[in-house]
């Protein structure tokens, strides 16, 4: 039924930070004081604008767009979303990878932890966004919810990388999206009561996707999530993990919603405004290196 | 239930909520495969797969097994109409 769509559908963007060398040269900083690692990781950042003329010029086109700066104060914004993605990738193969105690200096506060334990039984779905250390998010909420996580991620091109990225422990599991009959599989786990992890921000590029207004203009979404949580009546609950200016991650959790059968566009509705929410806040850590509007675009 | 009852249902459930033009039924056997990636199948996608497992437990009355490995009873059509039955027995 679907499949001339599917196979229409463009490969998925893949930014030039996912190779081998850049994690396995970010691996091998562990050993440094954390401060020390962010400051060389922000100089690194600094170099990338250059390197990378394409997602440079798709961050000025989301940064204008996002906080309507122009000039010198657009420049330096794209030149910040570099520094502090430089920053969260260096976190997301060596902080992200420690145990839970040794973790725990470089969180801050959880805002809205209210919201998790008013979500505490039954099935639940994690919603979040390349926004901020996204995995680190997951990890944390795993850790809270003490339930089984089931993360949903895309076929990544290099499995080189999935042994920095996508190792499975402290309650967490990846799932490929690949497999069409994955969607069973979550619908066991919700219905369970386990907790699946999917990140809403990235169209696929097939018929799943859906329309809707992002800072003023359509955007393609994903509508999976909304249908998991209206098959099986579970939440959603938006979550995401930001550096703040004293580098500690900070976890903002926001009100949780159930999809309504029949009524999915309106709850991706929902979901995208708490995402534009976020990213007013933290503009510089909306770490899409391509143009959201047009992402199939070439 | 009969084996061609449940296969009749299953049509019935592509039809309408899977959309799938109903000039296609008379081609679906119990032999013919439901995921997308493979050759001949009917091509269903995640999203598919949401779609008619809902559709099965609304049109059926029973809730899907949570704790079963759920892919090889999706696998074909003979497959799932098998599934359908051992949980309706």
């Amino acid at each position: 039924m679907t499949s001339t769509l599917e196979d229409a559908a463009p490969r998925w963007y893949s930014h030039p930070y996912n190779r081998a060398n850049f994690y396995r040269l970010a691996a091998a900083l562990t050993w440094v004081p954390r401060r020390l690692r962010l400051a060389v990781a922000r100089q690194v950042g600094r170099l990338a604008p250059s390197l990378m003329p394409g997602e440079r010029a798709a961050i000025e086109t989301s940064m204008a767009r996002f906080t309507g700066a122009t000039g010198p104060q657009l420049e330096k914004l794209t030149l910040r979303v570099f520094t502090d993605f430089a920053m969260c990738f260096s976190d997301l193969v060596s902080t992200n990878r420690q145990p839970t105690t040794l973790r725990s200096p470089h969180l801050g506060h959880v805002e809205g932890i209210e919201r998790l334990t008013t979500t505490l039984s039954g099935g639940l779905i994690s919603l979040t966004a390349h926004v901020g250390n996204w995995e680190l998010a997951g990890r944390l909420l795993a850790g809270k919810s003490s339930r089984p996580t089931h993360v949903v991620v895309a076929p990544d091109e290099l499995r080189e990388l999935e042994r920095w990225v996508r190792r499975d422990g402290e309650g967490v599991r990846f799932v490929s999206r690949a497999r069409p009959t994955v969607s069973l599989e979550l619908l066991a786990a919700l219905r369970r009561g386990e907790v699946v992890g999917v990140q809403g921000d990235r169209a696929l590029g097939t018929r799943g996707d859906i329309e809707v207004p992002f800072f003023g203009r359509p955007a393609r979404f994903p509508l999976g999530p909304f249908l998991l949580s209206s098959g099986v009546k579970v939440p959603l609950l938006p979550a995401f993990c930001l550096l703040d200016s004293q580098y500690r991650y900070v976890v903002k959790i926001a009100e949780p919603f159930v999809a309504v059968r029949g009524e999915e566009e309106a709850a991706a509705r929902t979901w995208v405004a708490a995402l534009e929410d976020i990213v007013r806040q933290y503009p510089t850590q909306w770490f899409n290196f391509f143009d959201i509007w047009e992402p199939f675009a070439r | 239930m009969e084996t061609d009852k449940v296969l009749e249902e299953l049509k019935d459930i592509m039809v309408e909520r899977l959309k799938f033009s109903p000039s296609r039924l008379p081609d679906l056997s119990l032999a013919t495969a439901l995921p997308k990636d493979i050759d001949g199948s009917l091509g269903l996608d995640s999203l598919d797969f949401i779609e008619l497992s809902i559709g099965i437990e609304e049109r059926f009355g029973f809730v899907i097994d949570e704790a079963q490995d759920l892919a090889p009873h999706f696998h074909t059509l003979g497959t799932l109409v098998e599934y359908i039955q051992s949980r309706l027995a």
